[in-house]
């Protein structure tokens, strides 16, 4: 009977909540960041907006860290400009859960170029943008629209070296700031499912 | 610190690819094993409890299993085999994967110019494990196969049989069911709700289906979400919602998966590759006439049910006409004309009572499909034919009821002789003018007309209400033309005055009541083949019987007492002897089928008999198909037959045209041809199809009463 509910709201939620859509203003969302600030969305209108569902225990997300892939193109973006937003919906009771003392230092450890680390162990901004995996990736354009939803490359293995694939991500900005229409811009996320509270 | 150190762990686990909670291991259907011969490999994975590995389509998140073979030359694997997965757990991110125990299966091909002895079957096998966390795995397996001069069964076959098992097959060519797909409604946006139907087509059990999936293949366009909507209770098929999400391109015109159904606690899944229509298919397919409506059943609108009535009434009226109402016809025109003389109100009282005997008849018959029903049975109309016990009461009743017209004997009622004028079902009495209604009713369910069928079709799909009203309209129409006549009396004034020449009509209508006994004696005859001789001789014994009875009992002056004696000793004589020593007419069996060409003439259509079979081999054959469902005791088929099938310019279509005729029988109620009657919204027959020599198009539905031309112009279009 529970599990009817839960797939009936999951259907109902599937059908309610196209919040998220490519080409649709992506829906503004508050969050408190690891260092207890809060973060806002539509703090960064006027500028492009990264945001990824992360868990690095996860191995599609730890392959991307491990061979410095992610923070490359943490650093690329950056440097033009790009917002970074990480977002964790790992539910507090999990073994991936990182307390905000856990995540700074995971932070500095990882070599993560953020703009901020959001603890999102309600789920909240997860369910909003509909994150289903770790990696999954959005991008924001400048005008508050949302550009790309789904996977961060088409190379959907916990190994290897991400480098060699098509980066989704950096091909939108690129789109993006050479003004020109995102060619790709939904794909099927792969990875690892959040794990996020009941 | 702590989460540091076991992020260390976990890199370390990872390098080292070792699974840390799945066991994997190679195993071998044969060994050893023939050169040429295929064996199966079994990579059977054991999880630990609580963590799951993936199918194929590992869901919204997860990655399958991967084998990367490393086999000697003349050693092939196919495809991996993936056993039905599960779906799993949280439902906001659905997964399709396994628990505990998996085995992947490969088929190995050996070539035949391998060498006799030892080869080394290695694999690496990658996976993803998932509880709490995810761990991808990484090992590899081996195995040593022996080349030799012989297969032999390993001590693994029979796990590895038990696993293939659970393999979803592909539906067989001719299946047993009907699966189609369709958009339910244009796009808004990335996502669109998807219908997957699937209705049984000749599955001899009905199987209640208790739950239903689609487990979709993986897609980088688009994917099938999870989340499952049954919009069809629990029944004998299914219809789910299933909402697509499109990343790129155009929406699929085409989706693949596995159907999985459960029944009875046992799942079975399929696996099918289904076009995506842009609508629903209509139920009824097109028709050459307009008669049969498109029905959707079972789900349908309020405004349906009120032209389904309106159909039902229709299709009561025309039912009068029908050849089985006939006899019955005839008595009624007796009535009229020898009621012709009485008050207004007492025709209007008999006209009322007629109609009561119509819709109680009718009632009952309701009751009996809606108890049929409940007890998870098919039921369908004229369903009583296909008994021959009810075959065998019938006749004799019918057969009394011709003797009773001849004047042989007469029916009493209430212990008060009826005059010699009268019989029972002429007496216009109320009794008999509600018995005229019942044997009507009784007559009419093996006819179905134009009309009746639709209506009856969506009736036996829906709940004991609609069945009742349903029926009831049915019965309404088959009396309303006695009800109106008896209410204008002044419309009888056109039949001639009573009279003498009433006792010769009288004797004249028992001739159609003996051409009924006929037909019933035929019908009797496909259940009891050459026996039916003894039906026959009981029948003589009755008719014997029955004249003693009127003339020495009822007619007769003395020995009063000896006549019922006698009659009453050739009643259970002839009953014992006849129909329970020599017929053994309560266990008869249906004559067995025959095979091959069903001819009738030597220059006569090359009928086969039908089967889904059959159709699909014809159509894969690029032919087009007639279809006759038919059955002995369905007079309107059997005309049809006569005046527009069996015929020499629709023979030689047939022949030109290089068509296949089916036929198929439905005079025992078989449960396969009742499912395809369901099929077509059909609760009895005549039901003709018409399929066009293009396969995967819908075949055409004739009318119930065909003419030539509508038979000749279907055949013409399905050759197109």
């Amino acid at each position: 009977m529970k599990k009817a509910l839960v797939l009936l709201a999951a259907m109902a939620m599937a059908v309610t909540t196209f919040a998220v859509e490519v080409g649709k203003p992506a829906p503004d969302f508050t969050g408190t960041d690891i260092n207890g600030k809060t973060v806002k969305l539509s703090d960064y209108q006027g500028k492009i907006v990264i945001i990824e569902s992360y868990n690095s225990d996860c191995p599609f997300c730890h392959n991307h860290y491990a061979t410095g892939a992610m923070q490359e193109l943490q650093r690329d973006l950056a440097a033009k400009g790009v917002v970074w937003l990480v977002v964790d919906s790992v539910n507090t009771k999990n073994f991936s859960y990182r307390t905000p003392e856990q995540a700074r230092k995971e932070l500095v450890d990882q070599k993560i170029t953020a703009t901020a680390w959001i603890d999102d162990h309600s789920g909240a901004v997860g369910h909003l943008y509909d994150m289903k995996t770790t990696p999954h990736m959005f991008v924001i354009a400048a005008d508050g629209t949302l550009a790309y939803d789904g996977a961060i490359d088409n190379r959907p293995s916990p190994s290897g070296d991400p480098r060699t694939a098509k980066n989704y991500v950096r091909a939108a900005v690129d789109e993006l700031l050479a003004g020109k229409p995102v060619e790709i811009s939904q794909t099927k996320p792969y990875g690892c499912a959040v794990h996020y509270a009941d | 610190m702590r989460r540091i150190g076991i992020l260390i762990c976990f890199c370390l686990a990872a390098l080292t690819a070792r699974a840390a909670h799945t066991h994997v291991q190679l195993l071998l259907s044969a060994n050893p094993a023939r050169p040429g011969d295929t064996i199966w490999a079994g990579v059977d994975m054991k999880m630990d409890a609580g963590w799951h590995t993936y199918w194929k389509n590992s869901g919204a998140a997860g990655l399958p299993t991967r084998i990367e073979w490393q086999l000697p030359p003349g050693v092939t694997a196919g495809e991996i085999q993936w056993p039905l997965p599960e779906k799993l757990p949280p439902a906001e991110v659905t997964t399709y994967g396994y628990e505990n125990e998996v085995m992947l299966l490969v088929p190995l091909t050996l070539a035949t110019n391998l060498n006799p002895g030892p080869l080394d079957l290695k694999a690496n096998v990658s996976w993803l494990e998932c509880e709490q966390q995810c761990v991808p795995g990484s090992t590899n397996v081996e195995t040593t196969l022996n080349i030799g001069g012989e297969t032999k069964t390993s001590a693994d076959a029979a796990t590895i049989e038990s696993w293939k098992n659970k393999v979803p097959m592909p539906l067989p060519v001719g299946n047993s069911w009907s699966v189609s797909a369709w958009w339910e409604n244009l796009a808004s946006g990335d996502t669109r709700s998807l219908i997957i139907e699937c209705f049984p087509v000749a599955t001899l059990e009905r199987m209640i289906i208790d739950k239903a999936d689609f487990f979709p293949g993986a897609s980088d366009n688009f994917e099938i979400q999870a989340a499952t909507e049954n919009l069809l209770g629990k029944t004998s098929g299914f219809r789910l919602r299933k909402l697509v999400k499109k990343f790129s391109g155009d929406w699929p015109k085409e989706i693949s998966g596995v159907v999985v159904m459960e029944s009875g606690g046992k799942q079975t899944g399929f696996e099918v590759k289904l076009p995506v229509s842009d609508q629903a298919p209509a139920v009824a397919p097109a028709t050459v006439t307009s008669t049969t409506p498109t029905v959707s059943a079972p789900v349908l609108p309020a405004q349906s049910l009120w032209r389904m009535l309106l159909y039902a009434f229709i299709g009561g009226l025309i039912l009068n006409l029908m050849p089985c109402v006939l006899p019955v016809i005839a008595l009624k025109i007796l009535g009229f004309v020898s009621e012709a003389g009485s008050s207004p109100r007492r025709i209007r009282a008999l006209g009322l009572i007629y109609a009561l005997g119509v819709l109680v008849s009718f009632l009952v018959l309701a009751s009996v499909v809606i108890s049929i029903k409940a007890a998870g049975h098919h039921a369908g109309w004229g369903m009583q034919f296909g008994s021959p016990i009810f075959i065998v009461c019938l006749t004799t009743l019918v057969t009394l009821v011709a003797l009773n017209l001849f004047g042989v004997f007469e029916v009493t009622l209430g212990g008060r002789a009826l005059d010699a004028a009268g019989g029972l079902a002429s007496r216009h009495g109320m009794a008999g003018a509600f018995f005229n209604g019942v044997l009507a009713t009784t007559l009419a369910t093996p006819c179905t007309a134009p009309f009746l069928a639709p209506a009856l079709g969506f009736a036996f799909a829906q709940d004991a209400g609609t069945i009742i009203l349903i029926f009831s309209f049915v019965g309404l129409g088959l009396a309303s033309p006695y009800i109106l006549l008896s209410w204008n009396p002044a419309w009888l004034k056109f039949l001639p005055k009573p009279g003498a020449w009433m006792e010769k009509f009288k004797i004249a209508m028992g001739f159609p009541m003996l051409a009924t006994v006929v037909w019933l004696f035929n019908v009797a005859s496909s259940s009891y083949g050459k026996n039916v001789l003894w039906l026959g001789i009981f029948l003589v014994v009755a008719a014997f019987a029955a004249w003693i009875f009127g003339e020495f009992f009822q007619r007769g002056r003395s020995h009063k007492t000896a006549a019922a004696i006698v009659t009453l000793f050739l009643l259970v004589g002839g009953y014992a002897f006849a129909l329970e020593k020599e017929l053994d007419w309560r266990t008869a069996m249906p004559q067995t089928d025959t095979t091959g060409s069903l001819k009738e003439s030597p220059d006569g259509i090359d009928w086969q008999r039908w089967s889904p079979e059959a159709v699909t081999q014809a159509r894969a054959d690029g032919k087009p198909v007639l279809v006759d469902f038919t059955a002995d005791w369905c007079l309107t088929c059997q005309v049809n037959k006569k005046t527009s099938i069996e015929i020499s310019s629709v023979r030689k279509k047939l022949k030109d045209l290089n068509a296949i005729a089916l036929i198929g029988d439905y005079t025992h109620f078989p449960d396969a041809i009742t499912a395809e009657l369901n099929r077509y919204a059909r609760a009895g027959v005549p039901l003709v199809l018409v399929y066009p020599k293009t396969p995967d198009t819908q075949p055409v539905v004739l009318p119930e009463v065909l003419t030539p031309n509508i038979v000749l112009n279907a055949l013409d279009q399905a050759a197109q």
